[in-house]
């Protein structure tokens, strides 16, 4: 399939979280989208170094306790940290983004709901320009999905989604 | 009508396979979707000009097929009422995203017309590079398409990939037999705007 | 059907669709407005190229797994309308599927979606996120799928990647919020400031486009 988005430009600037001399724009609101849930996801970089941690100061999540220790479970790594982290609506008429990195991010789009709280997904993990992977998914509450993605130094870059309960 | 494939003697026909996809046997289906699924990824590629979500929309395209199945009552060709939902499908998803036409052609512009003596036929000379020049001039004309709106898309994709008839175009938009000409002509209009070298002589 | 405007007799000149007679009176004017002629031709010419290069039947990229994926949501739908008929989880109802005439009619990707089901049937306890199926574009990455119940996490193994180099900086971001607009085909997202620092819009061809805010 060939790649697209030829004209893809990612030299965006990360707007500080803290000691930013400029105002915050106003938030501006807009139509309310029918939406099938909301999701939690994270670009998390593994690695036994830790000297090649990067020193990202993003947060915890407390909604999924123990995400080290499981991560720790599926990759063979003794460090976990969160790169990026990005909270979204799926909504049900458009395509959902979940971008917590330029690197590694995913198409989101809802098939409708699914048993028990959860929901249908067609997921797409992008690289930069590239579709990695294609896949039909359900996800349910309090059931995290792991994708191991592309080595890194010498760690892996792993994509978290978890489907929130709101 | 857009014609549906011809069946082979030794195939089974479409009617055969309805039913039993209608009984919930999904390997008849599957031999319906390898059957259309050349002329159900053409179309919806034609107008949604984006390989990706063309995929998509066709697959989505069948699976509402199949859940609309129990409502299918064989007065008219499969791969007609097959082709309907795929067009609405698309069309839909086109609508949402509001693909705009880049310069749409406006009625109060004045009319653009090819400049006198310019020659009718297009380039298409027996030179050795003829290949090559006939797939830029696909390219050409698929990124002309792509600037399109969706309402002259859609009628481009009707009649010069389908060849429905000016009636056919109209109930399946839907909308008046004056529409779809006066749809046709802006459309072409706009096409020939952005093609317009290729089709001029050479001086 | 007589139509009166001139936009129309020149879409139906060049579609063939005038009688002999009204072919001829329109052709007729073609010597007196030579504009009128080099206007109709050149959109004939153009017509024919448009039908030349816009094939009513194209190859489906991945055309294998395009079946597969039908298959298996269509399979998961006939799951979900049968789970819903019967009610209840567990391996009783699960069973209860075998008999579903549909069941014995299903193809090979369908019945692995049946067979993951019954695997992992609901129970009155969690219940766990399915990857349905996957599927790779590029042939040397390998997607493995399954659950991890002492990760309590369902895994997607992409194997084969190419690495990312070593001195690229990997950061992150920290969005909160987006927002839709249809009209513009854009979602802009927000920091946990308010702060608009993404968004992603299509070009006039459809491809996405993330640009800084």
């Amino acid at each position: 399939m060939k790649a697209f988005l030829s004209a893809l430009t990612l030299s965006f600037c990360v707007a500080s979280a803290f000691g930013q001399e400029q105002a915050a724009q106003p938030v501006v609101s807009s139509v309310k989208h029918a939406t099938d849930g909301h999701v939690w996801g994270a670009l998390i970089f593994a690695t036994n170094q830790a000297d090649q941690l990067t020193g990202a100061k993003e947060p915890e999540y407390s909604d999924l306790p123990r995400l080290h220790e499981r991560l720790a479970r599926v990759f063979p790594f003794k460090h976990f940290e969160i790169l990026g982290q990005h909270r979204q609506d799926i909504f049900r008429e458009y395509e959902s983004w979940v971008v917590p990195s330029r690197e590694l991010f995913m198409k989101i789009d809802s098939k409708g709901p699914a048993d028990k709280g959860g929901v249908n997904l067609h997921l797409q993990v992008w690289r930069e320009h590239q579709v990695l992977v294609k896949s039909d998914a359900v996800l349910r509450k309090d059931s995290p999905l792991f994708i191991g993605g592309p080595p890194w130094k010498d760690g892996r870059l792993i994509f978290v989604l978890f489907l929130e309960r709101k | 009508m857009p014609a549906s494939a011809s069946t082979d003697p030794g195939e089974v026909s479409d009617l055969d396979l309805v039913k039993r996809s209608q009984t919930g046997d999904t390997r008849a289906f599957d031999v319906l979707v390898t059957r259309y699924r050349g002329r159900i990824y053409a179309m919806t590629y034609h107008l949604i000009q984006n390989e990706t979500e063309a995929w998509d929309l066709a697959q989505e395209a069948f699976i509402k097929a199949w859940r609309a199945l129990p409502t299918f009552k064989h007065d008219a060709g499969f791969y007609t009422w097959l082709y309907r939902i795929a067009h609405n499908v698309s069309y839909d998803w086109l609508r949402k995203k509001k693909i705009q036409g880049d310069g749409e052609f406006d009625d109060e512009r004045t009319e653009h017309r090819i400049a006198a003596g310019a020659e009718a036929a297009p380039r298409g000379d027996l030179a050795p590079d003829t290949a090559l020049r006939n797939a830029e001039l696909g390219q050409r004309i698929q990124e002309a398409i792509a600037k399109l709106s969706p309402e002259h898309r859609q009628v481009i994709v009707l009649r010069e990939v389908e060849g429905l008839a000016y009636e056919e175009i109209a109930a399946l938009i839907p909308c008046s037999l004056g529409t779809v000409m006066s749809r046709l002509f802006y459309a072409r209009k706009k096409l020939q705007e952005q093609l317009h070298d290729v089709y001029e002589t050479s001086l | 059907m007589k139509h009166p405007s001139e936009e129309h007799d020149l879409v139906r000149w060049i579609d063939g669709e005038m009688n002999e007679a009204e072919r001829a009176t329109f052709e007729e004017r073609f010597k007196h407005e030579p504009a009128l002629a080099t206007e109709a031709r050149t959109m004939r010419a153009m017509s024919a190229s448009l039908r030349a290069h816009l094939p009513a039947e194209m190859r489906v990229p991945h055309a294998d797994y395009f079946n597969t994926q039908i298959e298996v949501r269509i399979t998961q739908i006939a799951l979900d309308e049968a789970r819903a008929k019967q009610g209840g989880t567990g391996w009783s109802a699960a069973l209860q599927w075998l008999r579903q005439p549909w069941f014995a009619l299903a193809g090979t990707a369908a019945l692995a979606v049946v067979g993951f089901v019954l695997l992992y049937p609901d129970t009155n306890g969690a219940s766990e996120s399915v990857i349905l199926s996957s599927f790779a574009p590029n042939t040397h990455v390998q997607a493995r799928t399954y659950h991890d119940s002492g990760a309590e996490a369902t895994v997607l193994m992409l194997d084969g990647l190419d690495a990312v180099p070593a001195e690229r900086k990997v950061s992150g971001i920290n969005i909160q919020r987006s927002e839709v607009e249809p009209e513009l085909a854009s979602t802009t997202m927000f920091n946990g400031q308010g702060t608009a620092v993404l968004m992603i819009s299509r070009d006039a061809l459809g491809n996405h486009l993330i640009s800084p805010h």
